[in-house]
């Protein structure tokens, strides 16, 4: 068991070392800054000057604008990553199986479990990363707001949003064990975000038994529950659940691709 | 040290490999002998733990591959055909993560490291990164991570494929140096290579072991076939029927040779064994008036007997008479060695 752990932490080391290495991770976090930067500053003037607007009349309810432009902002966020994510876990097991260090790792003594388990830490991890600077300057650019802003629904949200992607490339993962061609992962990734996007915009606009049904897999609607600062339990295991999903997924999909003829 | 029994892998309907039993003693240099598809990857991911069996057992090291998967694979140093690398990363922080994932204490790791790097020569390139490397150097980054952790058993997937003649002979000479302190078995398909590294040879072909034996004592063990090669002046019915009276003798085919003129025929003829029916066949020529033009009884080489116990058609031009495929047999710069 101890020697399982220790190669877990070995394989999550050496992928968090390669995003760091290559061009390939910073290219990745220049573009998600870029665009969640844009779609902040856009907000984040339309929010004041709408106060400045609103504010000098005393007759209308008073709003918290600093705090809905977390919310706001993480809305899109959970928009935007929709298409980081696949990128991201795109070459998990596809380059794996292209170098042959599939094979290495499969004759290594580690279970495919453990293998599933690191990647998804590190690849958690390096999103984990890229979302600092953006809490970062958030916190800096709403540190004069006044009523002060409260730093728990905003990280309740960042929190929601991190088991949002992990949900994704988790899943992501298992697609790109499927296929040793990475367009394919990115494809076949791309298509589930959809769906998922799909089902939460049927639980929005109807109502029904099964409605609520899609509402409570919906992964979109337990990320939003969040965002509204309802930390909900149910929400938090739905999420666990995708999780561990995709890591079973994945060592089964590993061991079962052992078995075709290559 | 190795132990397989009765090993079959069956895909769908096909076999990759029936029935396959060998064993290997510690410190030896097995040979797995065979044409492209013969079943030798196969046989070695098996062992390597990387594909189950369908039937059989394979014990590495006292433990069976597939029941106590983990325990085996530590035992276990495995090349496979694609020498396994992550480009980004040096060969040292490489082989560093291999001996980690394999359970090398953090203590023995430097040196357990200096050890593979030295055997395979790359001291001197310990800070490269792999993806700059030549493919001589990668397939001996390869054979470094299948040996950081001092296994007992090294598994070499077709070890100098694609190398330059030189770097097989240093490849050859790496091996070499394994024995002895480690069980190693090496599939190829090149004869030479395997004669020339091995202290047994196994051959297989169509996922079924044809034989197993010291490379030198091979071709007596196999009691393969004389065959007569001769050029005569008749029709094949009929030179067919005259030599097919003679004891012992086994095959009558026609060689498809260029003849020296059209209207002659040239015959491939095998005996049992090595019954001696030269004198028999050319006695009952002359008595039945076709006088052989030419008759050459053709020596069997370890080729040969590789040849004829891996190819399905029997009816192959003797190596004597330039066959296209000697060139692939035996690569250039063999004679160096």
């Amino acid at each position: 068991m101890k020697l399982i752990w220790a190669n877990v932490l070995a394989i999550y080391t050496r992928e968090l070392q390669s995003y760091f290495i290559t061009p390939w991770g910073y290219l990745i976090a220049g573009v998600f800054w870029l665009v969640s930067g844009f779609f902040f500053s856009i907000l984040y003037y339309n929010l004041t000057a709408q106060s400045i607007l609103m504010g000098s009349d005393p007759n209308l309810p008073s709003v918290d604008y600093a705090y809905e432009l977390i919310r706001t902002f993480l809305r899109v966020l959970g928009q935007v990553v929709l298409f980081i994510l696949p990128i991201l876990s795109m070459n998990l097991y596809t380059e794996e199986r292209k170098r042959g260090t599939l094979e290495l790792l499969a004759t290594s003594p580690i279970t495919n479990w453990a293998v599933a388990l690191a990647k998804l830490g590190a690849v958690v991890t390096f999103f984990f990363t890229i979302l600092l600077p953006i809490v970062a300057y958030q916190i800096v650019a709403l540190g004069g707001a006044s009523p002060a802003i409260s730093l728990e629904p905003l990280l309740w949200g960042y929190f929601g949003l991190l088991l949002l992607a992990s949900a994704i490339l988790s899943l992501g993962m298992f697609i790109s064990s499927l296929t040793d061609n990475t367009i394919v992962a990115a494809i076949g990734t791309f298509g589930l975000v959809l769906l998922l996007s799909l089902i939460d915009a049927v639980s929005n606009s109807t109502t029904g038994i099964v409605t609520d049904v899609i509402a409570h897999i919906s992964l979109l609607k337990h990320y939003e529950n969040l965002v509204q600062g309802v930390v909900d339990s149910s929400s938090i295991v739905a999420f666990v659940s995708y999780i561990l999903l995709g890591i079973f997924l994945t060592a089964q999909s590993v061991e079962a691709f052992r078995f075709q003829r290559s | 040290m190795i132990e397989v029994e009765k090993l079959s892998k069956i895909y769908g309907s096909t076999a990759a490999i029936q029935d396959v039993s060998f064993s290997v003693e510690p410190g030896e240099i097995m040979g797995f002998l065979g044409p492209n598809g013969a079943g030798k990857t196969t046989t070695m991911r098996i062992l390597a733990g990387y594909l189950p069996a369908t039937t059989g057992t394979a014990k590495v090291a006292g433990f069976e591959v597939h029941t106590d998967s983990l325990q085996a694979r530590q035992k276990i140093g495995y090349l496979p055909e694609i020498p396994p690398l992550y480009p980004e990363m040096t060969i040292e922080g490489f082989l560093a993560f291999v001996a980690k994932i394999k359970g090398v204490s953090a203590g023995d790791r430097p040196t357990r490291i200096d050890y593979a790097l030295e055997k395979c020569n790359l001291l001197d390139r310990r800070k490269t990164l792999i993806r700059k490397l030549s493919k001589g150097f990668r397939q001996r980054v390869g054979i470094a991570q299948a040996i950081v952790h001092d296994p007992p058993v090294i598994i070499l997937d077709e070890p100098t494929v694609g190398l330059d003649p030189k770097q097989i002979i240093d490849v050859r000479k790496l091996i070499k140096g394994l024995a002895g302190n480690h069980t190693v078995i090496l599939s190829t398909h090149i004869l030479p290579e395997a004669s020339a590294i091995c202290d047994r040879v196994t051959i297989i072909k169509s996922g079924k072991i044809v034989a197993t034996n010291k490379p030198d004592n091979l071709m007596t063990d196999l009691q393969v076939n004389t065959s007569y090669d001769i050029e005569v002046d008749s029709n094949y019915d009929r030179v067919r029927e005259i030599l097919m009276g003679i004891p012992h003798l086994n095959t009558v085919t026609i060689a498809n040779a260029k003849a020296f003129r059209d209207d002659r025929l040239r015959l491939l003829i095998t005996s049992e064994g090595s019954h001696e029916i030269g004198p028999d066949i050319s006695t009952a020529l002359v008595a039945n008036g076709i006088p052989p033009y030419e008759m050459r009884r053709i020596q069997a080489s370890l080729e040969d007997v590789f040849l004829e116990l891996t190819t399905e058609e029997m009816n192959i031009a003797p190596p004597i008479l330039e066959s296209p495929d000697e060139s692939q047999l035996e690569p250039s710069g063999e004679d160096n060695e």
